[in-house]
Parts: structure tokens; sequence; C-alpha cells
């Protein structure tokens, strides 16, 4: 795994899909729009003064669309969570395009928070959709409808915008039928930029549920992004070594030696592990980098845009190019996005990693783990059967060994099973209760007590089990067979739904699972019992914010990082701890 | 002598065409309406009228025509109606969608998304209607370089309601009707010239002139139609329709929705078509007061401009016809909240991210503050399948099944191709007064044969809209007097369930198959024991 940012390994990124046309058009977009585009901003600037509500917002912004012509309207919504109800108000309007039966669309949204955090407000960003949907509409050459969208708060408004438009509206939102639809949506672009001006424009692409955009959408951005614009591009916003030298930033942090730090190969490699340990970041957590990342669940391919803070040289004028000529590159289209990759890592802007390069990674830990299960479970029914005879010569000559012979015993599964089982059951129990209101209002005292109780549970229900008959396999053998190879079935589903995930699920189960033995000594087997425990449950007590974001993804926008690590991971480790506990 | 009898030939010559040319009348008319968007929409229609013509009586196919000799009608077509005994036809061809809220109903009533074509004709021993159907399709494809040839018997349907015989109804044999659409079909400048051939004066004079194919295919939306009637007074009328809406709200530097002819369609119309008996420019003039029109002193009735070419003393062509607000800078869009124009507002979508099911939803709103009382017509090609037990009525959320009557159903149907033709669904809506009515119902989409699917690139099938239509006024004739026509939803796009046509998927399955070749045979070599076996006797 620790190839995966080599140089070597990556290969360069190219365009797959010939319609595409990349970089090969005149702009229009020019300096009157550019003063559009500071108009609004002077108008959003007063809004941000004047701390108007949600609601106002959305009424400033669909008359601003309304005097463009455009079919404009507010959507309400509510999301009800376990932590009270957040509610909202998208703005969205649909410019029909001339010609066209608007059967397919494009969206250009720009949500009122940046990801830039810290509640930054998304105000060039808004103000750069404003002025486009005022630009676009003077031109006939578009074959499909534009939608621009700007949704409410960061992600839960543009999620509920994208349920209500598919008609998929999950139980826990309340929303308003969308007044305005247009065809199917392909393709979306989602504008971040809240500083003042920016040097690189990055590309976020990672979705929810580790999803990720077609690869030509990226590469073409790329393309148009440095031909039209002259704006490098950047993955995330992490600047390549040769840009963030003369920024005084190092890639390494300042312990590292100078004679690594100048390395220009070293800090190739280090520029690409911060990539690539960004991507398994996201992605593990099922969590979207941006905006972009709710539509990728609808078929829609998406990126976020962000203008990566600094004092120069680009803004309004470079933006609006290259979003007008990624737009007329997503125009071109005749069909979905379907030619390049949708399993990648990208590596840097211009190089990327193909699935064959690094599932092998994930995929040699699991396959490692279903022969270490395998091979348990065959030991496991053999027994070195000592003759009455050469024991008692064994004790006089200790030197040679004893003699024997394999005895076939009896495997009974029932009680491994049972184990198995009930640790999944108990996953979702505590799935449910973390996702209760009580969980929510208490969670400094409910989080170490139930950790306490799910470790302390096993301890107690364990001696109700009757042991297996002394003539058969001992349950923790069998339950450590049964733990490997379900382990390593699951990592190697994860490694293509989900790759970072089972690279993770890899580092985690593969040799602590793979090391789960009983000992002799009481002490130990508990103290292993422990170690175990809090690598199961440990991080309900120690990573309480990530527990927190990991429900509430959960809940509005149904990532399904949250229940796999209660229901799957958790029992998994928890079944290795049981192991050590049995004797 | 020898000259004398040659001008006395050509003399009689000339007296029997004259003679020909007394049944046939042409005349031209184009209405500009200045739309509350700040578009335009411009409607040409050039009707050919053969007086005392009858269509052809179909049980006479076998026998030989009468002969065809036509000045102004165009041979053409007159050949195709004659050859397939068309009764009434109706063809149109439209790009864009037609935005009835801001737009208000059209001119001419078919603006469905691609192609529509609809023909009447008589029953027949002779040839079954079927086969002069897809003789008519093809003809017509050949005619207008349309994909007409595709709007085979898996969208061809009868639906008898919603498109009646708009003309008299011939008695020698009772009519079927054969409907068709295609919603893909895209409409471009190799449309236009055909069409334009029909026209007794080309593009050359008259108001054809001014139909420019740079700018009419620039506009925001643009259709054309062939409609072909039969009245038993006035005999066989063809009409030619071309619509277009443009935007100069757009095109203009200055953002003004100020037009005029030269700026819409970049022609002048120079001299007049000679055989016109009339030909006449109409503005529908808007309801305010600040605008301004020139030439001025136009025949004015009822808010409309009317400019008579033909009557014009030596063809002074009042060359370009301009109206413009002066008290305007720039064009100032109306702002919400905006009532539609039309009573009847229409929402289709379909709903469901799977590629296997989804939800068809229809919204119909009843903008009027008299109850409504509609058609409502689905031609679904045998891609969807409608689920008529989850057909449910709302109104805010709330189950009103008996605003829903006369429901028909005709599922899809095998046929003998193995081609299963299009499903219809009929029903009659009654909607209240300023309410919206949502009609749903599930849809399950078809796993298709590979063979089945197109080779071009793969985008989704286009479903052609649902159609409302008011229905005939005898049933009862309370206060339902609103004088509409068909209303035509956008059409939809659908994915069904494709296989990955690509490149690397036939790779993989090829070298799949390769190694379980190999490994199979290498397999069986190295684990196979090989022994002497000796047979004893």
């Amino acid at each position: 795994m620790l190839l995966i940012p080599l140089p070597l390994l990556s290969q360069g990124t190219y365009i797959d899909e010939n319609a595409l046309q990349p970089a090969q058009v005149n702009t229009y977009w020019n300096w009157g729009d550019v003063h559009t585009a500071d108009l609004q901003l002077y108008q959003l600037d007063g809004i941000q003064e004047r701390n108007l509500t949600s609601e106002q917002r959305a009424e400033f912004f669909m008359t601003e669309f309304s005097k463009l012509g455009l079919a404009a309207s507010i959507q309400n919504y509510t999301f009800s969570t376990s932590k009270g109800t957040i509610s909202g108000h998208n703005v969205y309007a649909v410019m029909s395009s001339p010609r066209a039966a608007g059967t397919e669309a494009m969206v250009i949204s720009a949500s009122w928070l940046s990801r830039a955090g810290h509640g930054t407000l998304n105000l060039r960003g808004t103000s750069t959709v404003l002025s486009l949907a005022a630009f676009l509409k003077d031109y006939s050459l578009w074959a499909k409808d534009i939608i621009f969208i700007i949704s409410d708060d960061y992600l839960h408004g543009m999620h509920a915008w994208l349920n209500a438009y598919h008609g998929t509206v999950p139980s826990n939102l309340y929303t308003d039928p969308l007044e305005h639809t247009s065809g199917v949506i392909w393709t979306a672009l989602n504008i971040d930029y809240s500083s003042h001006s920016f040097s690189h424009l990055g590309v976020f692409h990672e979705g929810l549920n580790g999803r990720l955009p077609n690869q030509d959408l990226i590469n073409s951005f790329r393309l148009i992004s440095h031909y039209t614009g002259g704006v490098p591009m950047a993955v995330y916003d992490h600047l390549e070594p040769s840009d963030s030298v003369d920024r005084g930033q190092s890639v390494f942090p300042p312990w590292v030696p100078l004679s690594v730090q100048q390395s220009p190969q070293l800090q190739q490699y280090g520029y690409r592990v911060r990539n690539v340990v960004r991507h398994i970041g996201y992605q593990a957590r099922g969590m979207c980098s941006g905006v972009h990342g709710l539509m990728h669940q609808f078929r829609i391919d998406a990126i976020t845009l962000f203008a990566v803070p600094a004092d120069g040289p680009h803004g309004f004028h470079a933006l609006g190019r290259i979003v007008e000529s990624t737009l007329r590159t997503m125009n071109n289209l005749l069909e979905r996005l379907h030619a390049s990759f949708f399993f990648y890592i990208l590596t840097s802007p211009g190089t990327f990693m193909k699935i064959g390069m690094f599932l092998p990674s994930a995929i040699l830990v699991s396959v490692a783990m279903l022969f270490k299960g395998l091979g348990e479970w065959v030991t496991a029914g053999w027994v070195w059967e000592i003759y009455e005879t050469s024991l008692k010569s064994s004790e006089t000559e200790k030197s040679s060994p004893a003699k024997g012979t394999w005895r076939n015993r009896r495997r009974p599964l029932l009680s491994a099973l049972i184990v198995v089982v009930t640790t999944h059951v108990l996953g979702v129990l505590v799935f449910n209760l973390v996702c209760s209101r009580w969980f929510a209002e208490y969670p400094s005292f409910l989080a170490p007590a139930i950790f306490v109780a799910v470790s302390v549970a096993p301890l107690i229900l364990l001696p109700l089990f009757s042991a297996n008959a002394p003539e058969a396999a001992p349950t923790s053998m069998l339950l450590k067979s049964s733990n490997l190879c379900l382990a390593s079935t699951v990592i190697s589903i994860m490694s293509l739904l989900n790759f970072s995930l089972a690279a993770m699920l890899a580092i985690t189960m593969g040799v602590p699972l793979a090391t789960s033995n009983t000992s002799s000594s009481t002490m130990i087997s508990r103290l292993r019992y422990a170690g175990y425990c809090v690598l199961a449950w440990g991080w309900l007590v120690l990573f309480p914010g990530e527990v927190e974001s990991a429900i509430w993804n959960w809940e509005v926008l149904g990532v399904w990082f949250a229940p796999f690590i209660f229901i799957v991971y958790a029992p998994l480790v928890m079944q290795a701890a049981i192991v050590c506990l049995q004797d | 002598m020898h000259r004398a009898s040659v001008w006395i030939f050509l003399a009689h010559l000339c007296i029997t065409s004259f003679a020909l040319y007394r049944g046939e009348n042409y005349r031209e008319d184009l209405r500009v309406q200045p739309l509350r968007d700040g578009r335009v929409s411009t409607t040409f229609s050039f009707v050919t009228v053969l007086e005392s013509a009858v269509p052809r009586n179909p049980n006479a196919l076998g026998q030989l025509d009468e002969s065809q000799h036509y000045a102004l009608f165009p041979l053409t077509l007159g050949q195709i109606l004659r050859e397939y005994a068309i009764t009434e036809l109706h063809l149109t061809l439209n790009a864009g969608k037609w935005n009835y809220d801001n737009w208000g109903h059209p001119h001419e009533a078919g603006v469905g998304t691609g192609a529509e074509l609809w023909a009447w004709m008589g029953a027949s021993e002779v040839t079954t209607v079927d086969e002069r159907w897809s003789g008519l399709r093809n003809a017509l494809s050949g005619l207008f370089c349309a994909s007409l040839g595709s709007l085979d018997s898996r969208r061809t349907l009868s639906p008898t309601v919603a498109f009646p015989l708009s003309g008299s109804t011939p008695t020698f044999s009772p009519h079927e009707l054969r409907h068709a659409s295609l919603p893909s079909e895209n409409v471009c400048t190799e449309n236009l010239t055909p069409f334009l051939k029909l026209l007794p004066c080309k593009s050359h004079a008259g108001l054809a002139a001014l139909l420019n194919p740079q700018k009419v295919f620039d506009a925001d939306w643009h259709g054309m139609g062939v409609h072909v009637t039969w009245k038993e007074d006035t005999g066989v009328e063809l009409k030619l329709t071309l619509q277009a809406v443009f935007n100069p709200v757009r095109t203009s530097t200055g953002k003004r929705r100020d037009w005029n002819l030269q700026l819409l369609f970049d022609r002048s119309i120079e001299q007049s078509c000679p055989v016109a008996s009339s030909s006449s420019i109409t503005v529908v003039l808007p309801d305010g007061k600040d605008y301004q029109i020139t030439p001025e002193n136009p025949v004015h009735v009822d808010g409309l401009a009317i400019y008579d070419l033909s009557s014009s003393p030596n063809f002074t062509i009042p060359s370009n016809i301009a109206m413009y607000w002066p008290s305007e800078h720039s064009f100032q869009y109306p702002l919400p909240p905006l009532t539609p124009v039309t009573p009847l507002s229409v929402k289709r979508t379909i709903h469901g991210t799977t590629q296997t099911r989804g939800v068809l939803s229809v919204s119909v709103t009843n903008n009027s503050p008299q109850e409504i009382s509609t058609g409502y017509l689905e031609m679904m090609p045998a891609l969807l399948t409608l689920w008529m037990h989850t057909l449910k009525v709302e109104i805010n959320s709330q189950i009103r099944s008996d605003l829903l009557s006369g429901l028909k159903y005709h599922p899809p149907s095998p046929q003998s191709n193995d081609r299963p033709s299009p499903s219809m669904l009929q029903a009659v809506l009654r909607i209240p007064p300023k309410t919206t009515l949502k009609i749903s119902m599930e849809v399950s989409k078809a796993f298709l044969k590979y063979t089945e699917h197109p080779p071009d690139a793969m985008r989704g099938w286009d479903l052609p809209g649902a159609v409302f239509f008011p229905l005939p006024q005898s049933s009862h004739d309370t206060s339902l007097s609103y004088n509409w026509e068909r209303i035509y939803t956008p059409t939809l796009l659908v994915d069904l369930p494709t296989p990955d046509f690509s490149m690397p998927y036939n790779v993989i399955i090829l070298s799949c198959t390769l190694m379980t070749l190999i490994f199979g045979s290498v397999f069986n070599l190295l684990t196979r024991k090989w022994v002497v076996m000796e047979i004893q006797e």
C-alpha cells in the first residue's frame, strides 16, 4: 500500500470520450460579464452585512433569476434528525435551451456556505452562478437545459433539492414538490469561490459512499482550465511541490530533515502521499468532499471547482471562461459519460492509478486472511494424540519427540455461530441506541457507558454457553476460522465497492484478526481481550466528533459508513476478542 | 398558315390550362404575435385549395386513377395522397418545447416535440389500411427527408377521440385513424428545403421569401406542418404551416424586445407571389399602449393590424414591418408570481433512479375560475409498462378518484412481427377551478434483447409527450366554452437497462473465455492420472 503514491505506478490522464473536445471553443465571457458578477457580489455583500435570513436571501435570488426571464422558484425543506430539525430554502432556475426538447440537463450550482468551513460564505461562487445565468441565456447553442441552483447551507440544501427532483424523498425529509422541472441531469459543476482571488482551481471529486465521477470530466476540466483560463488545476487544495515551494510551504512536516525536504523525488512522493491519504480519508468514511458528491448517487457526474485562496492572479474573468468552456464540453455529450474510468486514484492533476494497480493491495490481505482462516479450520479438524507408551518415555527422555498419531475430530460450528450472530445483533442494538435521541442529548455520558457495556457483556454472557465436548474441536479455533473467513469476504467485497474502506479494513483487521489467540495465562488473555475491545469500540470514546458526523451523514445523507462500522466491523473485531477469552 | 395553326394550338393549350387553373386557389398569411416574455411568435400558413376535388375512394385502388393535373397544388404530395387514398393527413415536425404558460396556445395546435403523423383513411378490401399506412410513411419520409419510416407498428395507435377527423367524412367507406409520433426526430434545414418546394412560388417570392433557414433554425422554437383536409363544400385543402418563436431580446444588442421583419428573418419580401389570391401579414397587437408599429394605418380589427400585400398597387411591399417600444431602455421580464396564459398547465415527469422501475407523474393545473373537463391521452411505447392498479389521482395529497372517469387502457399487445404495439391510456379528468390535480402511476421498464438496442450513441429512450384534448361538446355544454385545442406535454427521456456495449467489456468477455479454455485443458492434463490398464481376457 505504501507503493500506491509512487510516480512510477501512476499513468498520465487522457480524454477517452471523443465527443468532449475540451478547450476547442472560443469563449465569449468578457469583462462586461465580469462587471455583472462584480455588481452581484456587491449586492451579496450587502446581504451579508444586513444579515438576512435564509428565506429573505432566497427571495432575493429568486427575484434576480426572474429578472433574467428564467423560470425560478424556491424550495422549502425540513430534515428531521435525532438532533432536531434542519430546514432551509433552495433557489433554482431552469433555462430551457432553445430548440431542445428539454430531455437532458446540466447543473451549475453553488452552496451558500463554502467548503472552506468556519461559516465562510460562498459569495463569489454564488455571484458567479447568477452572472453566468445572465450570460448563458443569451446563446442559442445549448443542446441541454441548464439548471442553476443556489442551495442553502452546505450539504443538506442540495441533498433536499436532488431528492425532490428525482422523487426519492426519504421519510425524514419534508419538502415542497418542485415547481419547475427539466430533463435527466447528466453532468454538474459546483462552484466554490469564497476568497478574494485564486491561484489554482482545486478539483474535489469524491462522492457519497465512495462513488467517483467519470474521470473524463476531471481530465477535460484540467485541459480547459489550463488552455482556456490559464489556471493550473490542483487536486483538492494541495499545490504541487514546485508551486508550494514558491509560497514557502512544504509538503513535509517541519521535523523532517532538510536533506529529505529538498529531494525532488521525495517531495513528489510526499505530495502524492498527501493526495492519496486525503482521498482515502474521504472515500473510506463515505463522505463527499463537496456539494457535488451528493449527485453521484443519481448517476450525475459532478465535481466541485474550489478556488484555492491566494493573492492572485485569477478572478471572475478566468473562472467564467473556464466554466463556460466546460459547459460547452459537457454540452457536446451525446450520451452519458461512460468511456473513461470510474475507479481510480488521482495521485496528481495529470496522473492517476487504475483500479488494476491498487486493488491487489487490499485483495492480497484479504486472500491471506482467507487462507489463514481455512488453515485454522483444517487444524481444528485434527488433533495430535500421543500414545500412552510414548508419553511415559517422553517423561524420561525429553529430547525425543513424543510419538503419536493425527486423529480426526468433530468440529461443531453451532456455538461459534451463536457467538457470531450475537455480536452482530449486539452491533445492531448499539447502532439503534446511538442513533436515538438519548445519545444525541447525552453523548459524553452514554458513549463510555456503551463502551463499557459492550466490553463487559461477553464476559458475562460467555459462561452461559456450554463449552464443546472435550473430544470435539475447541470453540475458539472454530470461531477464529469463521471470523477470518467472514472478514476476508467482507474486505474483498468492499474493495470493489469502496476501495479505501477495504484498505482501511485490511489495515485494522488484517494482522489483529490473524493473531488472535487464547493464552494460558488469564492475565494475558484478559489484556488481549481489552485491546481488541478498544480496537472494536474504542472510537466511541476516542473520536466523539467522528461518531457524531458519521451519524449525521447516515441520517441526513444516507451514508452507510456508520451502520457498516457498527454492524459489520465492530462485531468482527469483537469476535476476535472473544477468541482470546476462551480457553 | 402553318404558323397560325401553331398559335391556335398554343392558345388552346393556354385555355385548357387556364380552365384547370380555376379549380385551384392559393393564399398565404403570416401572423406575428409579440409574447409577454419578449419573444415573438410567427406563424406562416400557405393554403392551397383544390376546389371540388374528392379524396380517392380506396375501393377503387385497383383501378386506374384519374389523371392528375395541378398548377398550384404540389404534384409530389398529390401523388402520395392518391396512391394511398388518404382522406386526411397531418404531419408536424417540431423542435423545442412549446411553453404554454408564457406563450399561450399556438396558432397551429400540433406542437409536440419531434415528428407526429396521423392520417384518416377509408377502409377497403383492395389493400388494408395498415399497408397503405406503411406506404404513406415511407413516401413522406422520402419527400421530407425525415425518419418517418421508423414510425412503424411499435409506435402506431388509433386514438380516435383525441384526433378526430377535422374535415367532412366521405361516405364511400368507414374511416380509420393511424397515429404515430417520433419524439427524437431532429428538425433541420434538410426538412425545410423540401417543404419550400411544395409552395407554388418556392422561396423566391411572397411570404416564403422570408424563410431564411439561418434565422428560422436559430429561433427558440420552430416547427413545420402539413395538413391535408377535405371539406365537402370546398374540396381538398392543403395547409402548409411554419411556426417559429423568435427571441429578439437574445439576438439584439441592447436586450430590447423591438422587432422588425428584417431583424427576425434577415430577409425582406422583394415581390409578392403572383399566383396568390391573397397574401397578408397580421400582427397581433399587445395589450399595453406604449408600443409603436410601422408602417402605420393598416387595417385594425379586434386588436389585429392587417397588412394586405396582394392588394398593394404595383406590388409595393411594406418591406419591413416593425414594432418597437420607445419608452423602454431594455426589456424587463415580468416578475413572479405570473399566472399562466392558458387555462390549463401541465407538467409531466418520470421519477425513479433505478433502471427497472419508476413513477410517471402528471400534474394538471386549472388556472381558470371554472371547472374544466379534459381528455388525457398517454401513448406509451412498449418500453414502459404502466401499472393501472397503482394509478392515483390526488388533489393536495388527498385521493380523488371521482375526478377521473372513462378510463380506457390498451396494454401493449404482441404482434405478428414480434414488435409489441404501444400501450394507450385514455381518460377524462375533471379539474376543479384553481387547483392542481396529480396523477401518478408506477411503470416498469422493459429489458430489451441486445439486438433491439440501436447501434448509435445510447442517450436513453425518448417517450412521446402526453396529450390533453378538449372533449366533444355534445355531452354537456354548460360553462365549458373554452375554445382550446390539444396540449402536448414535453417529451421524456428514460434509461432502460442497457448492457455495456463498450470495448473493455468485449475484451473481458473474450479473454475470460480464452482463459477458461486454456485453464480447463491444462488442469485436465495436470490432474489426470495416466494409467496403463491391462484388460484381462
